[in-house]
C-alpha cells in the first residue's frame, strides 16, 4: 500500500471539498463535510446507511443540489458548473453500460463526446481495456458480459475520460466474494494509469481497509475523523467513531483528578487526557486477555466461551456488585481457554484502552 | 392429495372450457374478418346461400380507380404526421409527469387521460370551435389537430409508464462522463427508447387511422378519410366496395400487430 497523505499542498489535490452542505431527506442532510484526496490517492467514505454517503458524491459529480460549500477538482473551482464540465466521473453501485452499444464503443463515449476522431480513440480505448485486462472484449456486445466484466468495462471507460476525480458508489457491495478480488483490483489497476483521485463510498470497513489509503467517517452531517485504516481502526477519535466502527467494547467509568479512571476492570492509566467526571472506556476485545489469578489484578468470571470460525473468545464478568460489567476477550491461537464458571485473572493491555468523556 | 385432487385444484381450466373459450374468441375476432373478406369478392350472395354464389376481384381492382385511394393517402399522411408529432409532444410530457409525486402526478395523468377518456363526439365537438375559431375547420390541419390531442393524451400515459421504470443512471453516468444534455439525449436517451418510441408511434399511427367521429366533426366532411368513405359505401349499400375499404382499414393494425410480435421475439420477451 502506498504512503498515506494527509497533508497536501493545495495544487496537489485532485478533489478538495470545502464545508459542503448539501440537503437531501427529510433531516438536515449533510451540515458541513470538508475532505480532500490527493492525486492518486484513495479516499474512501463510510458512515451508517442513510448519512448520506451517495448524496454527497453526487453532489460532488454535481448530480444533487447543493446549498454552500465549495468542491474543487484539480484545483479548479466546480461547484457552479454542470456535470460534464467537472472532470469527476461518478460510477453507480452496479455498472451501468450502454446497452445499445459495444464494449469498445462504451470505452470510447467520453471521447466521443469530446469530438475525438480516429485511431487515438483506438489507442486510448486499447489502453483503458488492457488496465482492466479485457483487451480482446473491444467487439462484444454489453449482454454478454459477466457481472465482473461489466464493472471493469465500467471502470475501463470512466478511465478513458481521464477525469481528475473518480467517485466510486459502492463499488463492491453488489459483488459476489469471489467477484470482490476482481473489481479490486482493477479499480487499483485503472486508477495506476494516470494516477487519478478516488474517493469511494462504502458500507463496508473491510473494503476500506483493504482499498483506501484513508478513511473518513462521516457521522451526523460531517466529517468525524479522517485517517490511515490502520490509525482509524486502532484509535477511533471520538466516541461516535468508536461505536460506528463497531469493533470496541464500552463501559462506564469515572476518571479522577490524578488522571485515572475507575471501572470493572480496576483503576487504569488515561491514555489520554479526560477531564475528571463520568468517561465511556473503549477497547478491542484483544485488548483482553485472561492469565491466571493474582493478588491486586482483576479478576474475572467466565461466563461464556464464543467459538468463530477465525477466533474463540471468552465473556467474562468482571467486578463486583454494582460496578460490574461484561467483557469479551479474544482468545489468541493457541492460548488457554478457560471453562465456563472458571475464575481467571484478567491482563489488560493499555495502549488498547481509549477513554472518553461522556 | 391424489392425483384427481390435484387436478381439481388446478388453476388450468378443463378440455371443455378451453374449446369453448376458443370458439367465443373465433367467432368475435376472427369471424368478421373472414365474412369481410367473403364480402369483398362475392359476385352474388343472397339468402340462403352458406357462401357466395360467384366470386370476383372486381371490387379490388377498383381501388385504384374510385375515391378509396385518396382517401388512403390522406388517412395515412395525416397517421403519419399524427404519430410523429403526437409522439414528440408525448414523449416530454410523460417525463416529466412521471418526475411528479403524489396528487401532482394524479391531476396530470388525469389530465391526459380526460382526451383519451371523452367520447370522440363531445371531444369534437369542443375541438371544432377551437378550430373554427383558429380558421382552420373543415380543413386538414384543423384535422390533424383534431387527431393529435387524444393520440398525445394517450401517448403521454404510455410515455408515463415507461420513464416511471426509465433507468435514469444511464444518462447520469454519460453527463458525469462529459456528454452534454443535448448529447445525452441523442447518443444516450433516445437509442435506450428506441423500442418505446417505435410503439408509440405505431400507436399514434392507429389512433389517428381508426378515428371517425373527429374526422367527421372537425373536418366538416371535407376532409375524407378511409373511414369517411368507408361508412360512405356501407350507406350507400355498396357491399363489396365497402368490405374492400373496411379490409384497407384493417391492415394497419394487423402489421402494427404483426411488427410487435416479431420485434417481442427478436428480445425474448414473448412466450414462445
Amino acid at each position: 500500500m502506498r504512503q498515506s497523505r494527509t497533508e497536501l499542498r493545495p495544487g496537489e489535490a485532485a478533489l478538495a471539498i470545502e464545508r459542503l452542505v448539501v440537503p437531501f431527506g427529510a433531516g438536515p442532510g449533510l451540515t458541513d463535510v470538508s475532505l480532500t484526496v490527493g492525486k492518486g490517492e484513495r479516499v474512501a467514505v463510510v458512515g451508517p446507511s442513510g448519512v448520506g454517503k451517495t448524496t454527497l458524491l453526487r453532489a460532488i459529480a454535481g448530480l444533487a443540489p447543493i446549498t454552500a460549500g465549495r468542491v474543487r477538482v484539480g484545483g479548479r473551482d466546480v461547484t457552479a458548473l454542470k456535470p460534464e464540465e467537472r472532470d469527476a466521473v461518478y460510477l453507480h453501485q452496479s455498472p451501468v453500460l450502454f446497452s445499445h452499444l459495444t464494449v469498445a464503443e462504451n470505452v470510447a463515449f467520453p471521447l466521443r463526446v469530446r469530438g475525438r476522431r480516429g485511431r487515438d480513440v483506438q489507442q486510448r480505448v486499447h489502453e483503458a481495456l488492457g488496465a482492466v485486462r479485457l483487451e480482446s472484449f473491444g467487439p462484444r456486445a454489453v449482454r454478454t458480459l459477466s457481472g465482473g466484466q461489466r464493472h471493469r468495462v465500467a471502470l475501463a471507460r470512466s478511465i478513458a475520460a481521464r477525469p481528475a476525480a473518480l467517485l466510486l458508489d459502492e463499488p463492491l457491495s453488489a459483488l459476489d466474494p469471489s467477484l470482490r478480488d476482481e473489481v479490486r483490483s482493477a479499480i487499483v489497476a485503472a486508477q495506476n494509469e494516470y494516477e487519478p483521485g478516488a474517493l469511494l463510498v462504502t458500507h463496508d470497513l473491510d473494503d476500506a481497509g483493504l482499498l483506501a489509503d484513508r478513511i473518513a467517517v462521516l457521522l451526523d452531517g460531517g466529517i468525524a475523523q479522517v485517517a490511515p485504516p490502520a490509525e482509524l481502526f486502532a484509535r477511533p477519535q471520538s466516541l461516535a467513531v468508536a461505536r460506528f466502527l463497531g469493533i470496541f467494547q464500552e463501559m462506564e467509568g469515572c476518571a479522577g483528578e490524578d488522571g485515572e479512571v475507575a471501572c470493572a476492570l480496576g483503576i487504569l492509566a488515561a491514555g489520554q487526557r479526560v477531564p475528571q467526571g463520568p468517561v465511556a472506556v473503549v477497547f478491542r476485545p484483544d485488548a483482553i486477555r485472561i492469565g491466571p489469578v493474582r493478588p491486586g489484578a482483576p479478576a474475572a468470571r467466565v461466563v461464556a466461551v464464543r467459538q468463530r470460525v477465525r477466533s474463540t473468545s471468552l465473556v467474562l464478568h468482571v467486578g463486583e456488585n454494582a460496578n460490574s460489567a461484561r467483557v469479551e476477550a479474544t482468545v489468541l491461537p493457541g492460548g488457554a481457554v478457560a471453562a465456563v464458571g472458571a475464575e481467571v485473572g484478567v491482563v489488560i493491555d493499555p495502549d488498547g484502552v481509549l477513554m472518553f468523556p461522556t | 392429495m391424489t392425483a384427481r385432487a390435484l387436478q381439481r385444484r388446478s388453476t388450468v381450466p378443463g378440455l371443455a372450457t378451453r374449446a369453448a373459450l376458443a370458439a367465443i374468441l373465433v367467432v368475435v375476432t376472427l369471424a368478421p374478418v373472414g365474412m369481410l373478406l367473403l364480402w369483398s369478392v362475392s359476385g352474388g350472395w343472397l339468402f340462403p346461400s352458406l357462401l357466395p354464389g360467384q366470386l370476383t376481384s372486381e371490387a379490388w381492382h377498383a381501388i385504384g380507380a374510385g375515391a378509396l385511394t385518396s382517401a388512403i393517402y390522406t388517412s395515412a399522411a395525416l397517421a403519419i404526421a399524427t404519430a410523429v408529432i403526437a409522439c414528440a409532444l408525448a414523449l416530454p410530457i410523460g417525463r416529466a409527469l412521471a418526475r411528479l409525486r403524489g396528487w401532482r402526478r394524479h391531476v396530470g395523468a388525469a389530465a391526459a387521460f380526460l382526451p383519451v377518456a371523452s367520447p370522440p363526439l363531445a371531444l369534437g365537438t369542443g375541438l371544432q370551435v377551437m378550430a373554427l375559431a383558429a380558421g382552420v375547420g373543415g380543413t386538414a390541419i384543423g384535422v390533424l389537430f383534431a387527431h393529435i390531442v387524444p393520440a398525445v393524451g394517450y401517448l403521454a400515459l404510455f410515455f408515463l409508464g415507461t420513464f416511471t421504470l426509465f433507468d435514469t443512471r444511464a444518462e447520469a453516468e454519460a453527463r458525469t462522463l462529459g456528454a452534454t444534455a443535448a448529447q445525452t439525449w441523442w447518443r444516450v436517451t433516445l437509442p435506450l427508447l428506441r423500442r418505446p418510441i417505435v410503439e408509440a408511434m405505431a400507436v399514434g399511427f392507429l389512433i389517428s387511422w381508426t378515428q371517425f367521429a373527429l374526422t367527421l366533426v372537425v373536418g366538416g366532411g371535407a376532409v375524407r378519410t378511409l373511414p369517411l368513405e368507408v361508412f360512405a359505401l356501407v350507406r350507400a349499400g355498396e357491399d363489396r366496395a365497402s368490405a374492400v375499404g373496411a379490409l384497407l382499414l384493417l391492415v394497419p393494425a394487423l402489421a402494427a400487430l404483426a411488427g410487435l410480435r416479431w420485434a417481442t421475439r427478436r428480445t425474448a420477451l414473448a412466450p414462445a
